[in-house]
């Protein structure tokens, strides 16, 4: 880096968590620029919320340097970081009104009566949930609760905003308005942002960059689409949704729209249908190799489906070159 | 048969057993002082005896006194216990449970043996002396049983705070005094302040302690029931003065019921989520007052013990043991020890029957009929409310006579025992109950298991360890119960209890604590027995 570049938001080094001699985060290098949106993506237990949780401060961490705008903040208590973390519980005060909550965070600051005011309503406009003011957490619904946990979060002024899986327990259908709500609401406050999540869908959605960690290791961190399109490994890119073939002695991944299924045809891998079924016009089909892996298809609903049971198979197109797993160490 | 009407008929032997044990004895008691409690000259009678006034303000003195103190210690120890890991953690807690299950002359008999006059502690430290009798005397042995149990409720209370608010907060740049005024102080605060009620009854009502390391001048008004009946025999008077220590347990007992709901959600939380801070100065400080305290509760045990065998009055080392197992002994007690350690087993294992007995088919109501504790569950409670000391005169006032007088004492010692525990043996079946997850029994019905096979097969095995505890409970609470047995008690029927006290007034050096440490070994011997058993049942 330069001396005239300015510092990232958040800069990781070498960061190492464990617990009780187990290696939780083996050396996490990230960083995350300002006003930028980056989203952390990995399977249950990979270590995704513990990063988030060291770098706020409330895990302890064996190595590494955390790294706010340039300044060193690994050695300080959690509330002198200058980084909020949201999770999953929205952590708001049961018996305080919507706007006590969130003029908390304001309050800390010490910001005047009147500015802690006018900036709840201002985030509170902003999020849509200004009627809910005189209201407390247990009479409103998950997602506006989630909505005042980020206005409080907001009105903190964080340098950093951590969110981990804010919406993993939210019903389907206000997840895609909440979402396009959050990252506008982050855009115009110009905060940066670290985003964990196990969905690929809204990782890819939500993210300027993606970052995947696996087994506390970080993996193909950059753009989404990039990311997508080069998984960097057999379970980067099952995790990304593909399929995982060994044809003969190469690993390959295939997307559920590029492979197909012929019954009753001879040529190709051999398969049977284990499952078949639709969403909307896409027709969905799950085979079983007779190597054993199971590899699924999706295919336009201008045919009927074949039945579970049914022999046949299966053919692809567009496969991308995976590195062996084995040279890796993992699968 | 209905659920509804299951639940009742699983409820009635804990209902009789309250009703025919509690309820009809204590009130016969209260009826009985009526006729002079009712009159002016009645109460003036028992207030003329600077004595029973005495005793008034001593349970007071001794009781806020020993409430503070216990508080004072317990509430750092719950602090480091609820919010720190550290290794040993777990160790601690169940550790801090055994003042309870420890007999209460075991630690009056620690205090004297360590700070009393000739105590092991007075020689080189001459200033301690001050606390091995009267009522600082009394203090101590208050603090040593109750401080445990603060710092277990001050725990709960801690372990109990929302960890999603609490680092939400710390995150937002929340101080960690602010966080501890606002989010995990609060709920440790009941939590001590719940404990802090039990110590102030406890301690009020303590009976052995006041006897033994003080004297009439430092009686608590058990005391002075105890005397008033069974040395001055007076039982009007008794009865005048178990009346007004009725009304005098009310107010704290009414408070300590409204302070537990606070808690109730508590104990989710397994491990504090801020740990891993053990080397802060406040931790180091908190670690240090643990470690006093768990030095000084281990020193009281010890000092029992090393005066079991330490050579006095001429005599080699361990000649106490000798002497407790010699004729002198049997003659001074009127049965050899062995046989009253025969009826120590005796006893508590037939109160412990039948509290676990009467408190199985509470729960098993109870999951009939989850739901918010009523009406049942507080009468449950209600020996809470009646003193060893005014149970037992009740019992012996109300049923002696039926029974055909003392030849049949053991009924009654085996009923208070029962009684008096009750309590903790139906809180420690019913708390975890209420815990479960209702799925897998309504599982087990829906596949056609009857209400009774539900309890027994998913139910009961869930309970595993609340059900241990609450056996071991009973038991022990039964091994070192010394109050009421010692009101009741015919010699035939000594307890090892009341053989310690017995043979303190006894001129064989060291017997007393020799039959004492017996105490302590029959007592750990059954308790880990059931516990390694308890492990073991299966259903």
């Amino acid at each position: 880096m330069s001396g005239s570049e300015p510092p990232p938001a958040l800069d990781l080094r070498g960061l190492r968590v464990s617990y009780r001699n187990r290696p939780v985060l083996r050396g996490i290098d990230l960083t995350v620029g300002a006003g930028e949106f980056v989203v952390l993506m990995g399977p249950n237990g990979s270590g995704k919320s513990t990063l988030l949780r060291a770098v706020v401060g409330l895990e302890g961490t064996d190595a590494g340097a955390v790294r706010v705008f340039g300044q060193e903040v690994g050695r300080l208590p959690p509330h002198r970081r200058g980084v909020v973390l949201m999770g999953q519980e929205p952590g708001l005060f049961a018996r305080r009104s919507v706007f006590a909550n969130i003029a908390y965070a304001a309050g800390i600051r010490g910001a005047p009566e009147a500015e802690v005011r006018s900036q709840v309503g201002r985030l509170a406009d902003r999020l849509g949930i200004t009627h809910l003011l005189d209201r407390r957490p247990e009479e409103i619904s998950g997602g506006e609760r989630q909505r005042v946990a980020l206005a409080r979060a907001l009105a903190a002024r964080p340098r950093v905003l951590l969110l981990d899986e804010p919406f993993s327990a939210l019903d389907v259908t206000i997840r895609a308005d909440l979402m396009a709500d959050f990252r506008s609401a982050l855009a115009s406050a110009g905060v940066a942002g670290l985003h964990v999540t196990h969905d690929r869908a809204e990782g890819l959605f939500l993210g300027d960059r993606v970052a995947l960690l696996f087994d506390g290791r970080l993996e193909s961190v950059g753009p989404p689409r990039e990311v997508f399109d080069r998984p960097s490994s057999p379970r980067a890119a099952r995790f990304l949704g593909y399929n995982v073939i060994r044809d003969g002695g190469r690993w390959r991944a295939v997307a559920p729209r590029n492979a197909g299924f012929a019954a009753g045809s001879p040529d190709g891998r051999r398969g049977q249908v284990v499952a078949a079924g639709s969403v909307g016009a896409v027709g969905r089909l799950v085979v079983q190799l007779e190597s054993g892996e199971r590899i699924e298809i999706e295919t336009p609903r201008t045919a009927p489906l074949p039945a579970p049971g049914t022999w046949g198979s299966i053919r692809w197109s567009d496969a991308i070159d995976l590195p062996d797993p084995s040279a890796e160490g993992s699968p | 048969m209905t659920p509804r009407w299951l639940a009742v008929g699983a409820t009635l032997p804990l209902l009789g057993f309250l009703l025919a044990f509690v309820v009809v004895p204590v009130s016969g008691i209260v009826a009985s002082a009526f006729p002079a409690a009712g009159t002016l000259s009645g109460w003036a009678t028992l207030f003329a005896d600077p004595l029973n006034r005495d005793a008034l303000g001593n349970s007071l003195v001794q009781g806020g006194l020993s409430a503070g103190a216990s508080v004072l210690v317990g509430y750092p120890v719950g602090v480091f216990l609820g919010r720190y890991d550290w290794p040993g953690r777990r160790l601690l807690r169940s550790l801090l449970l055994l003042p309870f299950l420890l007999p209460s002359l075991l630690v009056v008999l620690g205090v004297a043996d360590l700070l009393g006059p000739g105590g092991l502690l007075v020689g080189p430290f001459p200033g301690l002396g001050v606390f091995g009798h009267g009522l600082g005397g009394i203090v101590v042995v208050n603090v040593a049983f109750n401080a445990p149990m603060v710092a277990l409720f001050t725990a709960v209370g801690a372990e109990s705070a929302s960890a999603p608010l609490e680092e939400s907060l710390a995150s937002l740049g929340a101080s960690p005094g602010r966080v501890y005024r606002e989010v995990w102080g609060p709920p440790s605060w009941w939590g001590a302040l719940a404990g802090a009620l039990l110590a102030f009854l406890f301690s009020a009502l303590a009976f052995a302690a006041p006897l033994l390391l003080a004297g009439p001048a430092q009686y608590t008004l058990e005391d002075r029931i105890w005397s008033l009946d069974q040395i001055l025999l007076n039982p009007h008077g008794a009865a005048l003065l178990a009346t007004l220590t009725l009304a005098f347990l009310a107010v704290p007992t009414a408070a300590y019921l409204a302070v537990l709901p606070r808690l109730a959600a508590s104990g989710s939380r397994s491990a504090p989520r801020l740990g891993r801070r053990t080397a802060s100065p406040i931790a180091v400080l908190l670690a240090g007052i643990c470690a006093v305290f768990a030095t000084a509760e281990l020193l009281l045990v010890g000092a029992v013990l090393y005066r079991t065998v330490e050579p006095a009055g001429g005599r080699p080392w361990g000649a106490a043991w000798g002497l407790l197992l010699g004729p002198e002994t049997t003659r001074a007690l009127g049965l050899p020890i062995s046989g009253a350690a025969l009826n120590t087993l005796a006893f508590a294992a037939a109160a412990a029957a039948i509290a676990l007995g009467l408190a199985l088919g509470f729960v098993f109501a109870r999951s009939l009929r989850p739901g918010r504790p009523g009406l049942l569950t507080a009468l449950t409670l209600l020996p809470l409310l009646i003193s060893p000391v005014m149970l037992a005169f009740a019992l012996a006032e109300v049923w002696e006579p039926l029974l055909g007088g003392p030849r049949e004492a053991w009924i009654l010692i085996v009923v208070s025992q029962a009684t008096l525990g009750l309590p903790f043996v139906v809180q420690s079946l019913s708390v975890p109950l209420e815990g479960l997850s209702a799925a897998p029994r309504e599982a087990a019905r829906t596949l056609g298991a009857g209400p009774w096979t539900a309890f027994t097969d998913v139910d009961l095995p869930r309970l595993g360890r609340g059900l241990t505890v609450a056996g071991l409970f009973a038991f022990a609470f039964g091994l070192g119960e010394f109050t009421a047995t010692y009101f009741l008690v015919t010699p035939s029927f000594t307890t090892l209890t009341v053989a310690v006290y017995r043979l303190q007034g006894v001129r064989l050096p060291g017997v007393a604590d020799a039959a004492a440490g017996l105490l302590l070994v029959v007592s750990a011997v059954a308790i880990v027995l059931s516990a390694l058993g308890g492990t073991r049942v299966r259903f």
